[in-house]
């Protein structure tokens, strides 16, 4: 059977939807949309979905998907408006379409990354964010719940796959391909080490956004 | 959204709490709107989305052209941190609009724990703690529910009080409201104009005076308000609002199912059950509108869980028809029902068994006491035989798990019904090895006991409740005389029920004592991350006040009670009557059985009950 996938939106108030409660309010829109998907088996059946590339709390994103299983008649290009209809505000299904690229091949994700001054962007914060993910290496702790002490060590470095940092006047804007899987590498850690390298260039406030996944050779993943 | 909230939201535990947004929730335009509405819930958003009344009335509310509702949840101490430092008003939820700028703020009063999160609430939004402080018209600051039938604690703090069913006195209030706003009159002049409205009460206009000895002399309405406010009641559930086209939160909730309500009051007359009496008469819906409303509910909010709420839903004659008709697209929709609030001497199995699928999990039953003849005191018609056939039907048929609920401290209750207790718990684990079919997979039975609290309007009104010490000791004499492995003892802490005690029967002089507390810090009181008793202690001690007197204190007939000004519908005499049976270990018959005259089908335009739903 064909695996089917929805391509949305997170933004607004539903960017502090969490990815546990995400999974609910799908399963629950699908029932709300009327459109039938597979179910998983046992005492407490509930509609399988799958979200393979959480999203942290806060983040927005204009790129997530979900895979899942049609089961019932419904055209695919009618799932979009049905379950825009019953999805709360921030969350909009942009393209409903057969799954054919297996979510091994996401290798990679593509973050904006703004960070806000309220007394502007001080000067040459630019260039230092740019030396600092420049370096040979740069390691950081990481939560880890496998880990002894709840931390691990992880390098940046090798997870960044390209960076490009501009600076407007009251924010520097980072745009960031980062790895996405095994293991994935989290902007906030990026943000984690120029609070920790660079406190000069320390923001009041980072907003992050997914904009788009990338497969290994850097092309859409969809 | 709003900047500064999207600022905080990342450093706070469950953002989805406060950001609004979800399905189904109410966004109107504000320029199409001219009466704007807080309905606050004084606790967290997952005990207050789980609460029917609010979404009841937030639907009835915003059903009204031109009336905009919008809820309102205390803030987790770590989002009211935020809040205070970064300087945001306590806002709705839908608009993200500060509260102090709306026509109405009203509370969803359900128990007495909640009240300082009233006031933190309000002075989250900014707002005056005192009526008498907050001069203009708006925002006018009201409170209903279960509480409200002893509005004197929070008497100086609101307004406005609406006693029972909220359908219809909310709408008739909000006209007022209108009619007040566009007429430019003062909040003197709506207050008034508001207390000759059946079912509301407005506390500024009575003026209390007490005897040296603290109790109350006198109750005097002034304004013309009513000496006696009677709550309101839906006449016909079946045409009454229903949400069945409700919010989905997004986030988890307690009661996170279709609540389907399937009747309300309660044929039954536990003596101890405020709300027993306070919901009466007992009126049911048809198995037909709810079988349509419960499936409507659960497509339109994806819900795949219903549950059948009521006080006592097994007495609904029509219970099979009503589980049936909703089976028979629950099943193949793969919607679990469930039935809270069961009882041992009506219960049908085959309906259990139906129910429950296969799955085998806890059965929770509460015989309140311990022997019969206590019981016989609190008007529980329950008899032990009919509690071990619901143990042994339930052993048989492979449950292993009971969880059995009783109160301590109840009028007349000797160590011999402590002691019954254990008694029972033992009997029904013997009924279990004798029964069950499979004896090593072993069974768990819980007995729980809470502290009893003497509460308004019920026929223990006037009784004082045990002391801590002896309720202390009673929870020792129990735990020593538990026996077995098998059966494990929970008991509640004596702080919070002896608080209850104190506020639930308190009069007007007990606000000082709230704001006292709260400005101590008290907030999110049901919270054991946040209750301190120390605290309440020490608010009681500064302000004079002696929990004792408030609690403990046995009421004589003639005294006048705090609550006094508000009825139920039951008269105080049918209530003083049932005291006195209770202390003759005489039952009183129940509604279908036997009308006893309460008084409250004087709330129906006829004057007459129909029990027989
Ligand atoms: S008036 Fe009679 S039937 Fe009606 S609630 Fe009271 S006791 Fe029950």
């Amino acid at each position: 059977m064909t695996n089917h996938r929805l391509a949305f939106s997170k933004s607004d108030t539903a960017k502090f939807i969490s990815h546990l409660d995400l999974m609910r309010t799908f399963q629950r829109a699908f029932l709300r949309a009327g459109i039938a998907i597979k179910h998983t088996e046992g005492f407490n059946p509930h509609a399988f979905v799958s979200l393979p590339l959480p999203l942290p709390v806060g983040f927005s994103s204009s790129c997530e998907v979900l895979d899942f299983q049609l089961v019932g008649p419904d055209a695919l290009e009618d799932v979009p408006a049905r379950m825009n209809a019953v999805l709360p505000a921030g969350i909009q299904v942009h393209r409903c379409y057969e799954a054919l690229r297996p979510v091994k091949e996401l290798a990679y994700v593509n973050y904006i990354v703004t960070l806000e001054y309220e007394a502007g962007a001080p000067f040459g914060a630019d260039t230092a964010i740019r030396e600092l993910l420049s370096r040979e290496s740069l390691v950081m702790d990481k939560r880890s719940k496998k880990a002894k002490g709840g931390f691990t060590q992880v390098d940046l470095i090798p997870l960044i796959a390209r960076a490009s940092i501009e600076e407007r006047r009251d924010t520097v804007a980072l745009d960031l391909i980062l790895q996405a899987q095994n293991p994935g590498l989290n902007p906030e850690l990026i943000l984690a080490a120029i609070r920790r390298e660079l406190p000069d260039a320390a923001p009041d406030f980072a907003t992050f956004h997914r904009r788009s996944l990338l497969d290994r050779s850097l092309q859409l993943w969809e | 959204m709003n900047r500064t909230l999207e600022h905080i939201l990342p450093r706070v535990q469950k953002p989805a709490r406060y950001t609004g947004g979800e399905y189904n929730a109410v966004v109107k335009d504000r320029s199409q709107v001219d009466l704007r509405v807080a309905l606050c819930f004084p606790d967290t958003y997952e005990i207050g989305m789980s609460n029917l009344g609010i979404r009841i009335l937030y639907g009835v509310m915003n059903e009204m052209p031109g009336v905009w509702c919008e809820r309102v949840f205390a803030p987790w101490g770590d989002m009211e941190e935020q809040m205070r430092q970064e300087g945001i008003p306590l806002y709705g939820l839908e608009s993200g609009d500060s509260i102090a700028d709306f026509d109405v703020i009203g509370f969803s009063l359900g128990y007495e724990m909640a009240y300082t999160n009233v006031l933190n609430m309000l002075d989250l939004a900014g707002l005056p703690l005192r009526s008498e402080d907050r001069s203009s018209l708006s925002p006018l600051v009201i409170a209903g529910g279960t509480c409200a039938f002893n509005p004197e604690p929070l008497a100086p703090f609101v307004d406005i009080f609406s006693l029972g069913e909220g359908e219809d006195v909310t709408v008739e209030l909000l006209e007022l409201c209108r009619k007040a706003k566009d007429e430019c009159w003062s909040k003197e002049e709506l207050l008034i104009a508001a207390a000759q409205i059946p079912g509301l009460y407005v506390p500024s206009l009575y003026e209390v005076e007490y005897h040296p000895d603290g109790t109350i002399r006198s109750i005097t309405p002034t304004h013309g308000a009513p000496a006696v406010v009677t709550k309101r009641i839906v006449q016909d559930l079946d045409k009454a609002y229903f949400p069945t086209k409700t919010i989905a939160p997004s986030t988890e909730i307690v009661h996170d199912r279709v609540m389907l309500e399937v009747f309300r009051g309660c044929i039954r007359g536990c003596r101890f059950c405020q709300a027993g009496y306070a919901y009466r008469p007992v009126r049911p819906k048809s198995p037909e509108v709810l079988i349509r409303q419960g499936i409507e509910s659960c497509q339109n909010s994806g819900y795949q869980e219903m549950t059948l709420s009521s006080l006592s839903t097994s007495d609904y004659r029509r219970l099979l028809d009503l589980c049936d008709g909703l089976q028979e697209w629950c099943d193949p929709n793969g919607v679990s029902l469930s039935l809270p609030s069961l009882r041992a001497d009506n219960f049908s199995w085959g309906l259990m068994e139906r129910l429950q699928h296969g799955r085998k999990s806890g059965l929770t039953f509460a015989p309140e006491a311990g022997t019969q003849r206590l019981r016989d005191v609190i008007n529980k018609n329950v008899t032990e035989e009919d509690i071990l056939n619901f143990c042994r039907t339930a052993f048989s048929g492979g449950w292993s798990t009971v969880k059995l609920y009783f109160m301590l401290g109840l009028p007349t209750e000797t160590d011999e019904d402590v002691l019954g207790i254990a008694d029972l718990a033992d009997k029904v684990y013997r009924v279990w090895r004798e029964v069950t079919p499979n004896r090593s997979r072993g069974v768990k039975i819980t007995v729980s006991t809470a502290f009893f609290v003497p509460k308004p309007h019920t026929a223990f009104q006037w009784e004082g409740q045990i002391s801590r010490q002896e309720y202390e000791r009673r929870v020792k004499l129990l735990r020593d005389h538990m026996r077995g492995r098998s059966t494990a003892y929970h008991w509640h802490e004596a702080d919070t029920s002896v608080l209850e005690a104190v506020l639930a029967r308190g009069d007007r002089r007990l606000a000082d004592l709230l704001e006292c507390v709260w400005r101590k810090g008290a907030k999110l009181d049901t919270w054991n991350e946040y209750f301190s008793y120390e605290r309440w202690a020490q608010a009681m001690e500064e302000c004079g006040i002696d929990p004792d007197f408030y609690a403990c204190r046995v009421r004589s007939r003639d005294e006048i009670l705090p609550w006094s000004v508000t009825s139920t519908g039951v008269s105080p005499a049918f209530l003083w009557r049932e005291r006195e049976r209770a202390y003759q270990g005489v039952i009183t018959p129940d509604c279908r059985v036997q009308c006893t005259g309460c008084g409250a089908d004087k709330l129906y335009p006829g004057g007459r009950c129909d029990a027989e739903c």
